[in-house]
Parts: C-alpha cells; sequence; structure tokens
C-alpha cells in the first residue's frame, strides 16, 4: 500500500474510533456512574490489603509498598472495567443475523470492531482512572511512576488491550457454535482475576499457581501493565513485553483462523 | 384466606413456568449454571490463597470464610432464582412502562412481577453454596436446620432490597445503573469478612446496604446459635419487606403508562 491509503485507512478506522468515543461522551453520565463502581473496590482494597501488610509486619511484598499495591489495583481495575467488549457486540450480531450487513462494509470486520471498541475504551479507563485516583490518593498518597517511562510503558497497555480484544473476539465468534457467550466471558473474566492478577497481584501468589500464572496469558492483560506502572524496570518492560508479542502471534493466529471459517459458514438467506 | 391460598396457588404455577422456559434452552442454562458455579469457585479460590499466604483476616478464617460464601451463595441463589425480576431488572420494566401488562390482570401486582422470572444464573449459586455447606463441616441437625432458616430469611432480604433499588425508577427514570450497582455493592460487601470494616462503614453495611443482614449476621447466628440474634435478623427481614412493598407502591402511583406494545409468551 502506498503512503496515500495507509493515510485514507488510518482516517476511516481513527473515524470510528472518534465517533464511538463522542458517542460515549453522550452517555458521559452513565459511564460516571459505572466509575463510583471503582470506589467501592479500592475501598475494600485499602481495608484488606492494609490487613495484609500488617499482618506481614513488612514495607514490602515482592518489591511492592503497600502503596504501590493499592496503586497497582486501580490500574488492574482501569484494564478490567475499561476493556473492550467485542464477544457482545459480535455474538449480539451473529445472534440477531446484522453480522449479514456489517460483513459486506468496506472495511475488516475485526480491525472496525477493535476501532469501534477502542472508542468506547478509552474514555472508560480515562474516567475510571480520574474517578479513583483521589480516592487512592487520600489513602496512599502519589503513584511511584516516572513519567520518563509513559511511552514504553503505554506500549504495553496498548499490547495488553489488544490481547484482550483477541480473546474476547474469539468468546464472539463462539456464538456461531453456542447460544449463549456470556459464561464463556464469565470464565474468561475468573481467569483473568485470579491467574491474570486483578484480585491478587501475580507475585503475591504461591509457588506452583504464581509460575502457572507467569506461563499463560492472562497476566500479560492486566497484570503487564498494572505491575509496570508501579514498578517500571527494563528488564520486566522487555520480558512482559516480548512475551505479550508472542501471545498476540498465537491469539491473533487462532482468531483470524475462526474468522474465516465462521465467514466461510455464514448462511444468508433472504434480503 | 382463600385468597391468600389463591395467590400462593398462583405464585408456584408462575415458577413452574418459570423453570419450564429456563429448561427448554438447556445447553444455555446449563452453561449458565456451570458458569456460575466456576465463577463463584474461582472467588473462593481467591480467599483459600489469601489465607494461605496471611493467615486470618482480622478474626476470620477459612472455615468462616467457607460459611460465608456458603450462605450468601444459598442466599442469592434461592431469592433470584425464585424472584429474578428485581434491581435492574424492576427498573427496567418501570422505565420502559412493561407494568401495564401486569397491571390489567387480577393479581396481587408486586409478587406477580417479581416471581415472573428466573434467573438461570442463580441456580448455580444455588448448588454451590449447597456444595460448599457440607465442606463446613456443620452437619449437626440443629446447623442444618439454621442454615435453612437463615438463608430463607437473607433471600428474603435479597429481593426486598431488589425491590427497593428496582423501584428508584418510580422516581429517577433510568435507574438500572444504580440499581445494579447497589445490588452488586450489597453482594461485594457481604462476600468480606465484616471485621474489615469500621464505624460509618459499618453502620452503611446494616442501614443503606444490608450487606450485613445476608452474610455476617446469619453466620454468626449458626455459628454461635445465638437465637436473639436470630430474631434481629428475621426483624430486619421484616423491615425490609415492609419497606420494599411502601416504597414500590408509593412509586407505583408516579408510573407513567408506556405506549410500547409486549407481547409476555
Amino acid at each position: 500500500m502506498k503512503g496515500r491509503q495507509w493515510r485514507l485507512v488510518g482516517a476511516k478506522y481513527g473515524a470510528i474510533t472518534g465517533a464511538n468515543f463522542q458517542n460515549q461522551l453522550a452517555y458521559v453520565g452513565d459511564t460516571l456512574s459505572r466509575a463510583v463502581v471503582v470506589w467501592l473496590f479500592m475501598f475494600i482494597f485499602v481495608q484488606l490489603w492494609g490487613w495484609a501488610y500488617e499482618t506481614r509486619g513488612t514495607a514490602e511484598m515482592a518489591g511492592l509498598s503497600f502503596g504501590a499495591t493499592i496503586w497497582y489495583f486501580l490500574w488492574a481495575e482501569v484494564m478490567e472495567m475499561g476493556k473492550m467488549r467485542p464477544d457482545q457486540r459480535i455474538s449480539e450480531e451473529v445472534k440477531d443475523g446484522s453480522i449479514a450487513y456489517t460483513l459486506v462494509r468496506p472495511y475488516n470486520y475485526l480491525a472496525y470492531h477493535f476501532f469501534y471498541g477502542l472508542g468506547d475504551s478509552l474514555m472508560r479507563m480515562g474516567l475510571i482512572f480520574l474517578f479513583g485516583s483521589p480516592l487512592v490518593l487520600y489513602y496512599v498518597g502519589l503513584p511511584p511512576f516516572n513519567l520518563v517511562y509513559l511511552l514504553p510503558w503505554l506500549l504495553i497497555v496498548a499490547q495488553a488491550l489488544l490481547l484482550n480484544f483477541f480473546f474476547l473476539s474469539i468468546i464472539g465468534l463462539m456464538a456461531f457454535i453456542i447460544e449463549d457467550t456470556n459464561s464463556l466471558h464469565l470464565i474468561y473474566q475468573k481467569l483473568v482475576f485470579i491467574l491474570g492478577g486483578l484480585l491478587i497481584p501475580v507475585d503475591f501468589l504461591p509457588g506452583v499457581l504464581q509460575t502457572i500464572a507467569r506461563n499463560l496469558p492472562f497476566s500479560l492483560t492486566t497484570y503487564a501493565p498494572a505491575r509496570l506502572f508501579v514498578a517500571f524496570n527494563w528488564t520486566d518492560w522487555v520480558q512482559l513485553g516480548g512475551r505479550q508479542l508472542i501471545w498476540l502471534v498465537v491469539v491473533g493466529l487462532v482468531l483470524w483462523w475462526q474468522y474465516r471459517w465462521a465467514a466461510e459458514r455464514l448462511a444468508i438467506n433472504g434480503g | 384466606m382463600a385468597r391468600l391460598r389463591e395467590e400462593i396457588r398462583f405464585i408456584g404455577t408462575l415458577l413452574g413456568i418459570n423453570l419450564s422456559s429456563a429448561m427448554a434452552y438447556r445447553a444455555s442454562f446449563l452453561t449458565q449454571v456451570v458458569g456460575m458455579f466456576i465463577n463463584n469457585g474461582i472467588y473462593l479460590l481467591f480467599w483459600l490463597i489469601f489465607f494461605e499466604q496471611f493467615g486470618t483476616v482480622r478474626g476470620y478464617e477459612g472455615a468462616d470464610i467457607l460459611l460465608l460464601f456458603a450462605v450468601v451463595a444459598v442466599s442469592y441463589g434461592i431469592g433470584l432464582t425464585l424472584a429474578g425480576n428485581i434491581s435492574f431488572n424492576l427498573s427496567y420494566l418501570i422505565a420502559q412502562g412493561r407494568l401495564d401488562y401486569y397491571l390489567v390482570l387480577p393479581r396481587a401486582l408486586l409478587p406477580h412481577i417479581i416471581f415472573s422470572r428466573l434467573q438461570a444464573s442463580a441456580m448455580g449459586d444455588l448448588i454451590f453454596g449447597s456444595v460448599l455447606f457440607l465442606f463446613t463441616g456443620l452437619w449437626h441437625p440443629v446447623d442444618l436446620l439454621l442454615f435453612v432458616v437463615v438463608t430463607m430469611l437473607a433471600a428474603s432480604l435479597f429481593v426486598s432490597f431488589g425491590i427497593i433499588v428496582g423501584s428508584l425508577a418510580f422516581f429517577m427514570g433510568n435507574a438500572q445503573n444504580v440499581s445494579a450497582q447497589a445490588f452488586n455493592a450489597t453482594l461485594t460487601f457481604a462476600l468480606y469478612p465484616n471485621t474489615l470494616f469500621s464505624g460509618g462503614t459499618r453502620l452503611i453495611l446494616y442501614t443503606l446496604l444490608p450487606a450485613a443482614f445476608v452474610g455476617a449476621v446469619p453466620v454468626a447466628v449458626i455459628q454461635e446459635r445465638d437465637g436473639l440474634l436470630l430474631l434481629g435478623l428475621a426483624g430486619a427481614a421484616l423491615v425490609f419487606m415492609g419497606l420494599a412493598t411502601i416504597i414500590f407502591y408509593r412509586g407505583l402511583r408516579r408510573y407513567e403508562s408506556g405506549s410500547a406494545i409486549n407481547l409476555n409468551v
């Protein structure tokens, strides 16, 4: 593709993201009311992990101070609550048949869902972080994050979002086989809760479970960006970012194969 | 009395129909039940890991958490399996003007609405909690009886609270998010040891969000075999039931019929 074509493609998908971002601005009250939930979770985390640090009698666990752990949880919540939900939209389209219309439009079906979801996701992530930060600031002070690392850290966040998108799109396309994909999402979400580091940082998991969590991709969607937010170092960045890339290729190939299989299987009758 | 018997028979019929329609889509029904089972199992796993790593949580031990999860899961399961049209579902019906369907029928309105839906995933909670109770080691008939009684009371508290937050739609219009969040917040707080919270937060857990009444209090009733506490729990269940009825019917005066055509099969 030539430069001009790339620009046109970029403008097309950028417009999709921008349009949905504006859509979400129209429902900012709704998004804000969801963000309130983050206060509840952060409040509970402060109480629970405050007790854990008190019990251990140490200032740090696995290199994380109490303050760093609470900021870790805020960013983990931002990743979880702000993630794209292509599974919902894709499975709805499969069930009500509107996939027949979206497939023939002049864009890549999966890319459309990614950029559409991105608008919504960025808005939610921003609001949840803005909303949760004052509470965390009140309890533990400023986050241990150096702005110098902002760009490399954002790359990890972007890769985490994309990996989540791949997983959830696979779940959405499962609607071709099973009627209700919600339970699959529920199971995936709970794997992220434990093995992904949402409820407990992977570093705090006991021996075998920690090894399992580190070798599975779930921690790369939540733990990786949250950990690097509170304890950035180049060794972890290379290691976590590299593993993200490997899993992006593996899961991306599975998604692509599944998408092609589903597109071939799709039977459109009538108009 | 005859009217009451008739209403109870009607509710029984509704529950039978709800169950049959849920079972009609067997694969979907099973995935929802199994999904919820795994969902609860993961939360429990978190606590088991936490206790293994850090010992107790302000007096709560692993066994206490097992009982807490069993009580909350069974209560929630009973409540939402029987009366699934509460919380955000009720808000949705009110905001969309879909109460018209129920208003024109010669049945007690509130029971007819709430018992008209079964949440299949709640059956997963019910089964999960029941299985978990077997692992608590509380096999004495008195413990079993207390477990049944407190979970019934806690289930009624869940339902009453679901009606209260669902009825917010009468006053606020679109209240689906608010009611879902208040209901989920109660459930979330109920699943944590209440010893973690103190002062104002604890007061909220006994009043605005009745989390303590569906979690910590029933657990204490079973563990301490405390009759007085049981009476207190029954009192709280009655108060919330009364509040739910008053708020719903007060709100109903503000209800505006929708022009939507609904087809209830």
